[in-house]
């Protein structure tokens, strides 16, 4: 028997490295290509390493890597600082409004970084929206690097929000109250017994939230040209806007990004291996939560604070914008009007158009990545097979790679003149592109939810007859489904929003909704891009909602 | 979940069936609403269908050398003459004079680039400031102007550098350190100096791109185009057939349309001065503006000891 279930484990991570080797690391070995052989664009291998040694004696290198590592670190502390006492009060006490807090707290991420900067820039610098409301400003905290990762902050923290909420509540408050039988008070018991135990997915979760912040580019690019805070990815930026464009240069720069995160997964792995943490017992859970009595005020106070800086400012900020018919008339009642929204929704507008490529991408981007994300993550937690440590390492490759470097990669692979048949100039090369730079995901959401279940459930399947298959379809799908499900809907989300990757590899006579929101900047048409932004946060927040009621629904019958 | 699972594969089905259909491919950089224009018109007037990438100038040419094993383009209209003048010399584009080009001065054509338009860099002073309005360059790195002005960054933007370029020859970098001394800011590309400006953060930019900032003003935005005393320096925007088109024949069509009176007057229409000199303009044309004494060759022969220069200006 062990015999057998050793082959198809053996079939099954096979699978997984052959996949992955094609969507993850073919690009990625092409881009390494690159960064020895500047000229393989043209089908060269003349001087290897000739731009490698140019960028690496530039200076810029290394203040370029500190002030990433300042700015992946900083946002870290500041997601959170606001996500674990929010997901505590969440996931152990009967919170007023609980599911509500939940699709509020959606919304930052749900507004894309780039636009959520702009929008505190129009809001926070002299003459802006706040000065013209309360004679204040905050230009100063905003064009600083505080003012960077508070901003990053506030888009990142729901990440962590969602995965501890989850830990906490799985853990849920049974062990808690064990150790108040014995004698613990409520915060030694949190601390003691329900934050270790939730370390795994809240180290998953900072994990993801350091990837997102060192490859983020709008933010750095928006606020911190003005101070000289140059970072990896603007860097890279830099290397391609330029011309002459330094495409070996960029791609050096960004394995030094891959090279970081790295070193930050394989610290991650480390510190999970050392705990253990399997909370799901053969035994149903049932949640109890505790009532917050005395502390609701002040626990909803905290709620509706964060909630207001992190949703309702660059909310409303992108509101007055789009409705502005001129940007220096302000908040004037007469300057205020419909006529953005009329433009976005003009019959064969190129909006409307962009809306449902960017739409249709997202779903199909988002079921492609849960279900090789899924897949990768059982090869990696539940089998021994010798090819798993590699299926881990691709699977989590992506998280440092900036958009624009997974462009080139997708370009540089794919475009070859010797494919039969190649996904470059369609719309399926977005996809790739998608799938591949929001693999990581699926994989933590489904590895953690993997490693919380215990593997006595197994045991009990394989007693009672079930095979591989239809222990992994029966109970473990069932089990991580709601995970998978959020970190589907977060790939939809960003999927339908990416910016950078799909400027570069954009196919052409297309338009998502990212690239046209961008173009309309460019343009100098803020409030037409503001208006789309702002279409695109509702439907992007409604649309996954719909999902999780409709799952609720489900859940509820069966 | 079976439906779901048809649904998405039907998706996934019409996404990979989009290959471009299109007769030719165009690479440009913006105004966007310039190429809508055209291909709409171009396919109207010869049933040819366009294909359009449209993004910055760098990011169209990134595009390009990436593309370099298996080209896609068949057109290129960037926003910096110097990229036809280098990719001439790389033997990548392909010899064709429009007949259409007859109205187009000599010095805004080559065997290989013809311009589209042609752009100017000014001042854009926001009214609403309440500060003097500038007149020179010079002006904004007076004490009333402190940590009221922007710069586009001479990095992302080409005609920024050659104005960069230009003025260290006519002013001297002082100009520069004088105006960091001032508290002026490198505020990213273009748009992106520009909205503080509109807003009243900032009251003026230095070099900015005049028929963004003209079509700004013509919306009601509080901004007005000045072109300083000492001069400034134009950017005509080459269009190109790439030798490796697919279409070389339908590209020179596209080219003969984008003279012709009708493209010529979409591209007044967005406030670039139009490369035709019968074609009226709605701003001031090349012949009423003062322009800075500019060798091209040598400003990007020099390309990155200037902009090392001017980031050593800002403390960079």
């Amino acid at each position: 028997m062990r015999g057998q279930g050793g082959t198809a484990q053996g079939v099954l991570t096979a699978l997984a490295l052959a996949l992955l080797s094609v969507i993850v690391a073919a690009p990625f070995l092409f881009i390494l290509a690159q960064a020895i052989f500047p000229k393989i664009g043209a089908g060269s291998f003349a001087g290897p390493f000739s731009a490698m040694a140019d960028v690496l004696g530039s200076g810029q290198l290394p203040r370029a890597t500190l002030n990433t590592l300042i700015m992946g670190v900083g946002t870290v502390a500041v997601s959170a600082a606001l996500a674990v006492p929010l997901a505590a009060i969440r996931a152990l006490y009967r919170l007023p409004g609980a599911a509500l807090w939940d699709l509020v707290f959606l919304v930052p991420f749900m507004i894309p970084p780039y636009i959520a900067t702009l929008g505190w820039v129009m809001t926070g610098q002299p003459r802006g929206y706040l000065e013209q409301l309360t004679g204040q400003n905050i230009a100063g905290l905003l064009f600083s690097v505080p003012g960077i990762v508070i901003i990053l902050g506030l888009h990142c923290f729901p990440v962590v929000y969602f995965a501890l909420s989850r830990s906490f509540a799985t853990i849920g408050g049974r062990f808690a109250d064990v150790s108040r039988v014995f004698g613990a008070g409520p915060l030694r018991a949190f601390w003691r017994v329900t934050l270790p135990l939730a370390l795994p997915g809240l180290a998953a979760s900072l994990i993801l939230v350091f990837a997102m912040a060192i490859e983020e580019y709008g933010t750095p690019a928006v606020l911190g040209t003005r101070i000289g805070f140059r970072v990896l990815v603007t860097g890279i930026d830099e290397a391609i806007g330029d011309w002459p464009v330094d495409l070996p240069g960029a791609a050096t720069l960004a394995l030094v990004l891959v090279g970081l995160a790295t070193v930050a997964y394989l610290a991650q792995r480390r510190f999970v291996a050392k705990g253990g943490f399997e909370t799901t017992g053969a035994r149903p859970l049932s949640a109890t939560r505790r009532p917050l009595g005395q502390a609701t005020v002040p626990a909803l106070l905290l709620f509706a604070c964060v909630a207001f800086v992190s949703t309702g400012v660059p909310l409303l900020a992108v509101l007055a914008t789009a409705l502005a018919k001129t940007v220096s008339g302000g908040l004037a009642p007469g300057n205020l009007g419909l006529q953005n929204f009329a433009a976005v929704f003009a019959a064969g507008s190129s909006a409307r158009e962009a809306l449902v490529t960017s739409l249709s991408l997202g779903l199909v981007a988002a079921l492609a990545t849960g279900a090789l994300g899924a897949f990768s993550a059982f090869v990696v937690v539940r089998t021994r097979a010798r090819g798993r440590v590699a299926v881990d390492l691709l699977a989590a490759l992506p998280n440092a790679a900036p958009g624009v470097v997974v462009a080139l990669g997708m370009i540089l692979l794919w475009n070859q003149p010797w494919w039969p048949v190649t996904p470059y100039n369609t719309l399926s090369i977005l996809v790739l592109a998608y799938v591949l730079l929001l693999l990581p995901q699926p994989v933590r959401y489904t590895t953690a939810a993997l490693a919380q279940i215990a593997p006595s459930l197994d045991a009990a399947a394989r007693v009672a007859g079930a095979s591989e298959l239809a222990m992994a379809r029966r109970i473990l799908l069932p089990l991580i489904f709601p995970h998978l499900m959020v970190a589907m809907l977060l790939v939809f989300v960003v999927a339908a929003r990416e910016l950078v990757a799909s400027l570069l590899i954009l196919p052409v006579g297309h338009q998502t909704i990212a690239t046209y929101i961008w173009r309309q900047f460019d343009q100098g048409s803020v409030g037409l891009g503001m208006a789309m932004a702002l279409v695109t946060i509702g439907l992007t927040t409604l649309l996954p909602l719909a999902v999780l009621v409709a799952a609720r629904r489900t859940e509820d019958i069966g | 979940m079976k439906k779901l699972f048809v649904a998405t594969v039907a998706l996934a089905a019409g996404l990979s069936a989009n290959a471009a259909s299109a007769d030719i491919t165009v690479y440009t950089a913006g105004p966007a609403k310039l190429i809508e224009n055209l291909s709409v018109g171009f396919t109207a007037k010869t049933g040819i269908k366009v294909d359009v990438f449209q993004a910055t100038t760098g990011k169209v040419m990134a595009r390009l050398e990436a593309e370099a094993a298996n080209p896609v383009a068949d057109v290129v209209i960037s926003a910096s003459w110097d990229t036809a003048t280098t990719m001439a010399e790389e033997g990548k584009l392909l010899p064709y004079t429009s007949p259409n080009a007859a109205h187009v001065p000599d010095f805004l054509k080559t065997d290989t680039a013809v311009a589209q338009g042609i752009s100017a860099l000014a001042i854009a002073w926001n009214p609403a400031s309440g500060l003097p309005k500038p007149t020179d360059w010079e002006d904004l790195a007076a004490p009333a102007y402190k940590d009221m002005v922007t710069l586009p960054d001479p990095a992302k933007s080409g005609s920024m550098f050659e104005l960069v370029a230009a003025l260290d020859g006519a002013l001297g970098a002082k100009i520069f350190d004088d105006l960091s001394a001032n508290g002026a800011i490198i505020a990213g590309a273009n748009a992106d100096a520009l909205n503080p400006v509109m807003q009243g953060a900032k009251a003026a930019v230095f070099g900015a791109v005049d028929y963004i900032s003209m079509a700004a003003a013509a919306k009601g935005e509080s901004v007005e185009v000045i072109f300083p005393a000492s001069g400034t320096v134009i950017a005509a925007r080459p269009a190109m057939i790439l030798q490796s088109a697919k279409q070389p024949e339908e590209a020179k069509q596209f080219i003969d349309y984008m003279l012709s009176e009708e493209g010529q007057e979409m591209v007044a229409a967005t406030y670039l001065m139009p490369a035709r000199t019968d074609v009226a303009a709605k701003r001031p044309r090349i012949d009423e503006l003062k322009l800075l004494a500019f060798d091209q060759a040598a400003a990007y022969g020099a390309r990155a000891e200037t902009l090392k220069a001017f980031a050593k200006s800002f403390g960079n």
